[in-house]
């Protein structure tokens, strides 16, 4: 197999774009099988969203601003999540920049978790539910977690995957903008865009050096590979 | 609930694998039977990969493109379809989850007959004998037959209803739901058609317009259409040299589209014309910007009294003033008449005075500014939205008994209107009532027989994009699975009926629906996918999942047809404002629209935009209301068995009705306002919408505005008494953490 | 044990002079149970005799904590069926009470050592007939302690992929992660902890040996090892113990030091704070010798101990609770201190939360139990009251609960997402499970006690040979030898 050159799977998020209309959420559970939980469950804080949208509130009314921050799991170059896990189901890909989870191989510690300083990993308290037959629609590219076991947001890896191997029976490099996870592809405004750092060419490599950009929680030194960008300011006349 | 798979199923999805790539080829419906083994699978059909399928989106009457992801038979995953020129491959939450209406687990298999109305006591019937029924009564009812479809109808068989309606001299059919009367269709073409002789809806160019001022339009949400819209506004926000579009939207309540405005205005419910008019009024009287606009400003604006405009409307001088300046200033502005509007009185007036700072701005059928949709090419059908008063007149001819058989479609007019429109009572009156729901809804429970139709990615159909942004298109929509209920297209059903009554036989002579629509797409010619011949064509249409032009024709201009400046009356309000102190906003929910959402998992489990609750229906009123109420929103609750945030379950009353919601404390609504949102409160609908929140309808009256077109659903006040109950909030965020623990910090960290 | 002259014989009361000796006498020995010898037998069957005879008082509360331990068991077992989901976790409490009463239980278990090795290091007397009751609150402190990481595993049945045990796929645990070297300190630890308790154990299993018949004494033939108290026996025996004792005390701080770990190596505000380790070795050797209190005093009670467990030594308890108290109080002034000196938003948000939120009350008694209550015990009468130190104990137990409930969830509940905090609240199963636990080291405590001496005679009667009452001038003097 030919060796795979080096990736740096990033994302960019530009807040002033993201309206908040909860596409990608809605794409994200469809694409990775996530399930949905019942009312009592989310009212007990049990939501499973590996993307969500997070609404923080600035100013007072009339003053008030609300903000949007599309939020899901950053995929950090020094993950907390990662060294606390006794089994290695929190473990770093470095060839590719990613933080994947074993799902297989999760006990169920949850210190992952704990350890994860923007709350973006679920666990399965309960054996996922679908009921008969909207079990048909479940990606079959995607592990069904099953109780006891943590996940999160994967970049969705099965599709990068299946670029990759696009690529390489072709007998090509991949191009810039071929590996689209789900919620990046039906981003209406497209606040969201993804793709490889490592090539100095690609939208993101272009797009992270924006002025706007910031990382999130970036006092803890994690590097994430999400660049967010700040909403911008319109000059009107007036 | 992953289990393993039995040899049977396996068989089984082989089979239904082997099929569903059969009938999306140019074989005719019949090859659907063929059985095919898997050992000998089809050419494009690999175990363990992925073909997709180009249709479209059904879930709201916008029409996007989308392309479904088949692996072994089964629909996975839908996404916009990349090709199509109004989503651009882009789909909104609603459409992403289409395949759960597919798979949804309270699909009726096969049609049922209903022994006696709403008891749900369902007689399985063979499709044989329904059809039977179906054309006895049909017969019997003769011109005393009317149809009740929505604004998703697919095309053909929007043209198939008419035309049978039509060749038995039966009323045409009208096409009404929640979704178009809450966002206005029947207005704004009223009011285009009074403007500017056109009764095409508006669209906006938000991607090349430099400052938007939005009077309550929520466009980013479940509006006229969202995908195309937020492609629009990621477009508005970084155009081209570093520019960036300035948002201003004026509501009392914060929308997803007020999160997101550079500039937000909670003004006083109702006053949004009164605004337009006024903004219009000051750039006349203070000559703002280019001397054209001062022009175009004096003829078309009605001269106001600023100080009693800035009294109703919650706005200072000041800001009205400056809006004005804004405007005036603006290369490319664009003023948006939203949703509440078309449900005040004064609807005509307020949307005609919005659309007119569009004629000042001079922008019409101009880039960045306001243009007309494309109309539907020649011989193809675009279900018009019903008008309100349409509507109403139907059900007094079920009242009156005038009509013999209703056939339902699409439409869950049991559940869209209030309940003192009394269709419950006007339905007793028919002695048959046909529904064509695949999921028993509220409607369906007054049927006398069910043929479910088969759900978008299993169906046949096309749609004309409306509104489409500058070009006509027309989505192809094609069944990308094979069914997966017995249940059997309406149009077919239609066909086979019309063969048995003569008049009808005659307008619809067509073997089945696929022969139609082929017939259809070949009269479009040849569109950007090229090609000739109606077999290529109708192969093209398949594969690009649509029919549309290469090139963008010039936009039509369009001249202003006013003669006399608008006068906008102040908004009446229903309700005595000492009983009822508090206005009331109703909104469509962002993922649950007008409650179609609601029987589908994804969309009610995932967190509403503004406020992340999920599976409810919540009252929103500002912290000082509720404060001043005494009632607790969104509290810790650490009894015994809890450690969940409560709410109290309030009571609005309105003079209509009540319904009981519980309350969640919005920081960015007028504290003089109530909001909800419209989508919850199913009675029926399958088991994910059934029981579950508030109809808020309920609150509304059964007034229409003077013009017939819509509702008198805004313009209403209500009074707010505690229930004592409590629940907890099924919000996705931790409320007292967002709203007391970093206050003021724009996120986290920062 | 030797044969001695009996005229030397370490019991014979020496030979009293006048009336005022005879009380003076009298008075020390009733004081100090090492200065109170009696013949061996009489103590040898105040030992053994709880042990045959059980009341129908005991085998009710046999039964009811028997009870609550099959209560835990079942509920465990109901959990494991239906998912963790029917407890109250949640995100982003991740970790609750099964982790509280993993710390707690792991604290309690510190006492042990801390007053058979380390007292014995430093020789201190009245440590003597406590240890055993001590060792054994180490042993089921710690057995129940690693009960709940099991417990707490969302897929408990996989838990010995935390084990580096040789497979063919060669994964091994992450040695990277806290929670394996948890679980390295407590195997250890409990491994040594069951060694140390055993050696000890042993010359009263020969005792009890030569005190009894039929399968008991099958029973304890096998346990003593032959033990048969020749002279390098006992040497062996103490070189063994000095040994152990030792090496115990360094695990001993390890323990907690790394259970302090699962908390300050993570970057949760809260947790992340580098005084945790001596502030969990602090807090554990109080909680557990508070729990220690509480063990001797019923034992004393409800097995007519009052010849060996004396005011002398619930005093010496007290003195040494007293003292941790204040080393308490002190690594907790610390670590509210620092942070709230940083005034970082979410620790700032979090001391809100005790000083006037929802878990005020919690903290106020955290503080009343742990560093009020405590103050107490400068006053002799409290020391010397067993009610009073019981009480006193039971609020430690009480406060020290709290503290770690207010480190594990409601810390959690608090972090860098104001989104994602959360409320915790235990439900039923964790309740019953917790209430389970207590009952399972209590019932251990039953089911030893009718198997294996409380006491050590042993090392109460080396004591009493080395200690003797020697007249000064008119002072009456407490003598101590040195054994070679």
């Amino acid at each position: 197999m030919a060796k795979t050159p080096h990736r740096e799977w990033a994302m960019i998020i530009d807040l002033d774009k993201c309206t908040g209309c909860g596409a990608c959420v809605v794409a994200c559970h469809a694409e990775n099988n996530v399930p949905i939980q019942t009312e009592q469950e989310i009212a007990r804080g049990r939501g499973i969203h590996w993307i969500h949208i997070e609404r923080y509130w600035e100013g007072a009314f009339p003053r008030v601003k609300a903000n949007f921050l599309p939020l899901l799991c950053q995929q950090c170059e020094r993950a907390p999540c990662e060294p606390v896990c006794p089994v290695y189901a929190s473990v770093r890909s470095d060839r590719e920049n990613l933080n994947l989870q074993v799902y297989n191989r999760c006990v169920g510690t949850r210190y992952c978790q704990n350890n994860d300083p923007y709350k973006v990993r679920f666990f399965n308290w309960f054996e996922p539910v679908f009921d008969e037959p909207l079990n048909q629609q479940l990606n079959p590219d995607v592990t069904v977690r099953s109780a006891g076991v943590m996940e999160k947001c994967t970049f969705c890896v099965q599709r990068i995957r299946r670029a990759e191997e696009r690529a390489l029976a072709e007998n090509r490099a991949l191009r810039d903008g071929e590996v689209i996870p789900a919620c990046v592809q039906t981003c209406p405004p497209s606040a969201l865009v993804f793709g490889d750092l490592a090539d100095p060419n690609s939208a993101v490599a272009k797009l992270a050096g924006d002025r706007r950009k910031f990382k999130l929680l970036e006092h803890l030194g994690t590097e994430p590979a999400i660049v967010y960008l700040k909403g911008g300011e319109s000059n009107v006349r007036a | 609930m992953t289990r393993g798979i039995t040899r049977r199923e396996f068989i089984r999805i082989g089979v239904v694998g082997a099929a569903a790539a059969v009938l999306t080829g140019c074989l005719p419906p019949r090859a659907w039977v063929v059985l095919e083994p898997y050992v000998r699978p089809p050419e494009e059909q690999l175990a363990g990969v992925a073909t997709w399928y180009a249709s479209t989106c059904r879930q709201c009457p916008a029409g996007c493109g989308i392309v479904v992801r088949i692996m072994n038979g089964r629909a996975l995953k839908i996404e916009g379809n990349p090709e199509h020129p109004l989503n651009r491959g882009k789909l909104c939450a609603r459409g992403q989850a289409g395949v759960q209406l597919l798979y949804h687990p309270d699909r009726l298999s096969g049609p049922a007959q209903q022994t006696q109305r709403g008891t749900r006591q369902f007689k399985s019937l063979s499709w044989n004998d329904a059809l039977n029924l179906l054309y006895s009564k049909l017969q019997a009812a003769g011109s005393a037959t009317a149809v009740w479809g929505d604004s998703t109808m697919s095309g053909h068989l929007a043209d198939i209803f008419a035309r049978y309606t039509k060749a038995i001299s039966a009323p045409a059919p009208i096409f009404f739901d929640l979704y178009t009367l809450f966002n206005g269709y029947s207005v704004l073409s009223k009011t285009n058609q009074q403007l500017f002789g056109s009764s095409a809806l508006p669209i906006y160019d938000l991607a090349h317009a430099d400052v938007v001022f939005s009077f309550g339009a929520d466009f980013l949400s479940a509006a006229l259409s969202q995908t195309r819209y937020g492609v629009e506004y990621g477009a508005f926000r970084s155009q081209p040299l570093g520019k960036r579009g300035f948002l201003v939207q004026l509501e009392p309540r914060m929308t997803i589209t007020g999160a997101k405005a550079d500039r937000w205005h909670a003004i006083k419910p109702g006053a949004e014309g009164l605004i337009a008019q006024a903004i219009a009024s000051i750039i006349a009287d203070q000559k703002l910007g280019s001397v054209e606009r001062q022009t175009r400003a004096q003829t078309v604006a009605a001269r106001v009294d600023v100080n009693s405009v800035a009294a109703a409307s919650g706005l200072s001088v000041d800001d009205l003033t400056n809006l004005a300046r804004i405007f005036a200033a603006a290369d490319h502005p664009i003023a948006i008449p939203g949703a509440a509007l078309n449900g005040q009185n004064n609807v005509a007036q307020a949307a005609s005075a919005v659309q007119a700072l569009n004629i000042i701005a001079g922008n019409i059928a101009q880039p960045g500014g306001m243009g007309m949709s494309a109309s539907a090419p020649a011989g193809l059908i675009k279900p018009t939205p019903s008008s309100f008063a349409d509507a109403q007149a139907l059900v007094e001819q079920m009242r009156a008994g005038r009509i013999q058989a209703l056939l339902v479609h699409g439409a869950n007019p049991a559940f869209d209107l209030p309940d003192k429109i009394g269709f419950a009572d006007a339905v007793k009156n028919v002695p048959f009532v046909v529904s064509f729901a695949p999921i028993v809804d509220e409607t369906a429970r007054y049927a006398d027989l069910i043929l479910p139709d088969r759900t978008y990615l299993e169906s046949w159909g096309y749609d004309v994009v409306a509104p489409s942004f500058g070009q006509p298109i027309v989505s192809g929509q094609q069944p990308v699975v094979t069914p997966v209920f017995d249940a059997r297209a309406t149009a077919d059903v239609m066909l086979t009926v019309a063969r048995g009554i003569p008049a009808a036989a005659r307008a619809l002579p067509y073997a089945d629906e696929v022969a139609f629509l082929k017939e259809t797409v070949a009269a479009l010619g040849s569109g950007a996918a090229g090609g000739a011949g109606a077999d290529v064509l109708w192969a093209r249409f398949q594969q690009h999942g649509g029919w549309w032009q290469s090139t963008i024709p010039a936009a039509t201009p369009l001249q202003s047809k006013i003669t006399a400046p608008i006068t906008v009356s102040s908004t009446q309000f229903q309700g005595d404002e000492k009983e009822y102190p508090y206005f009331l906003h109703l909104f469509l929910s962002d993922l649950l629209s007008d409650g179609r959402g609601a029987k589908l998992p994804w969309l009610q489990g995932s967190p509403d935009p503004m406020t992340t609750i999920a599976w409810q229906t919540w009252v929103e009123m500002h912290p000082e209301t509720a404060q001043k109420l005494g009632i607790t929103s969104a509290q810790v609750e650490v009894g015994f068995q809890r450690g969940t945030l409560i709410s109290d379950v309030v009571q609005v009353t309105s003079p209509f009705g009540a319904i009981e919601a519980p309350v969640y404390a919005h920081p960015g609504i007028r504290p003089d306002t109530i909001a909800i949102p419209i989508g919850q409160g199913h009675t029926d609908d399958g088991r994910y919408a059934r029981d579950r929140g508030a109809n808020a309808l309920r609150l509304v009256g059964a007034q229409a505005d003077a013009t017939g077109s819509s509702l008198l659903w805004a313009g209403v006040r209500v009074k707010i008494a505690r229930t004592g109950r409590q629940i907890s909030l099924a919000t996705f965020e931790f409320t007292p953490g967002v709203t007391r623990g970093f206050i003021n910090a724009a996120f986290p960290g920062q | 044990m030797s044969e001695r002259k009996t005229d030397q014989a370490f019991w014979r009361r020496p030979a009293i002079a006048d009336e005022t000796e005879a009380h003076q006498i009298e008075d020390v020995r009733q004081q100090h149970l090492l200065l109170d010898p009696r013949y061996p037998l009489d103590s040898d069957r105040d030992v053994l005799d709880p042990m045959y005879r059980s009341s129908k008082r005991y085998w009710f509360f046999f039964a009811l904590f028997a009870g609550l331990v099959l209560m835990m068991f079942t509920t465990w077992t109901v959990q494991m069926w239906l998912g963790l989901g029917i407890t109250g976790l949640k995100r982003p409490t991740m970790w609750a009470l099964y982790i509280v009463n993993f710390v707690y239980f792991i604290g309690i278990g510190h006492a042990g050592t801390f007053i058979s090795a380390a007292l014995r290091v430093l020789k201190v007397e009245w440590r003597r007939p406590i240890s055993r009751a001590a060792e054994l609150v180490t042993v089921f402190g710690l057995m129940t302690a690693a009960l709940f990481p099991l417990i707490h595993l969302g897929r408990t049945w996989k838990f010995y992929w935390l084990i580096p045990y040789p497979n063919e796929r060669q994964l091994w645990p992450s040695f990277h992660s806290p929670l394996l070297w948890d679980l390295t300190a407590i195997t250890t630890y409990l491994s040594c902890s069951i060694l140390f308790a055993y050696i000890s154990l042993l010359p009263d299993l020969a005792m009890a040996r030569d005190h009894t018949s039929g399968w008991r004494h099958i029973l304890y033939s096998v346990l003593a090892l032959g033990w048969r108290g020749t002279e390098r026996e006992w040497s062996n025996h103490e070189t063994a113990l000095n040994i152990f004792s030792y090496a115990i005390i360094p695990v001993m701080f390890s323990v907690h030091t790394i259970v302090s770990w699962d908390f300050a190596m993570a970057i949760q505000p809260g947790w992340h704070s580098t005084i945790f380790g001596p502030y969990f070795v602090v807090g554990a050797l109080f909680s557990g010798a508070g729990a220690v209190i509480i063990a001797l005093t019923i034992i004393r009670k409800a097995m007519r101990l009052q010849y060996f467990l004396r005011t002398e030594h619930l005093e010496g308890m007290a003195k040494l609770m007293l003292l941790l108290s204040f080393a308490w109080d002190y690594f907790y002034f610390n670590d509210v201190l620092v942070p709230w000196y940083g005034q970082a938003p979410v620790e700032k948000s979090l001391f809100a939360l005790f000083a006037s939120g929802r878990v005020a009350p919690l903290f106020y008694l955290m503080i009343f139990a742990n560093a009020i209550v405590p103050v107490t015990l400068v006053f002799k009468r409290v020391r010397t009251s067993i009610v009073g130190l019981f009480i006193v104990s039971l609020f430690i137990q009480i406060g020290m609960y709290i503290e770690r409930f207010l480190i594990v969830p409601v810390g959690l509940g608090q972090n860098e997402i104001p989104f994602a905090w959360g409320v915790y609240v235990p439900y039923l199963p964790e309740s019953l499970i917790s209430i389970g636990a207590f009952g399972l080291v209590i019932f251990l405590f039953f089911l030893i006690s009718r198997f294996f001496p409380l006491i050590p005679s042993w090392e109460v009667y080396e004591g009493q040979v080395l200690q003797g009452l020697r007249r000064i001038g008119r002072a009456i003097l407490p003598t101590r030898a040195e054994p070679d």
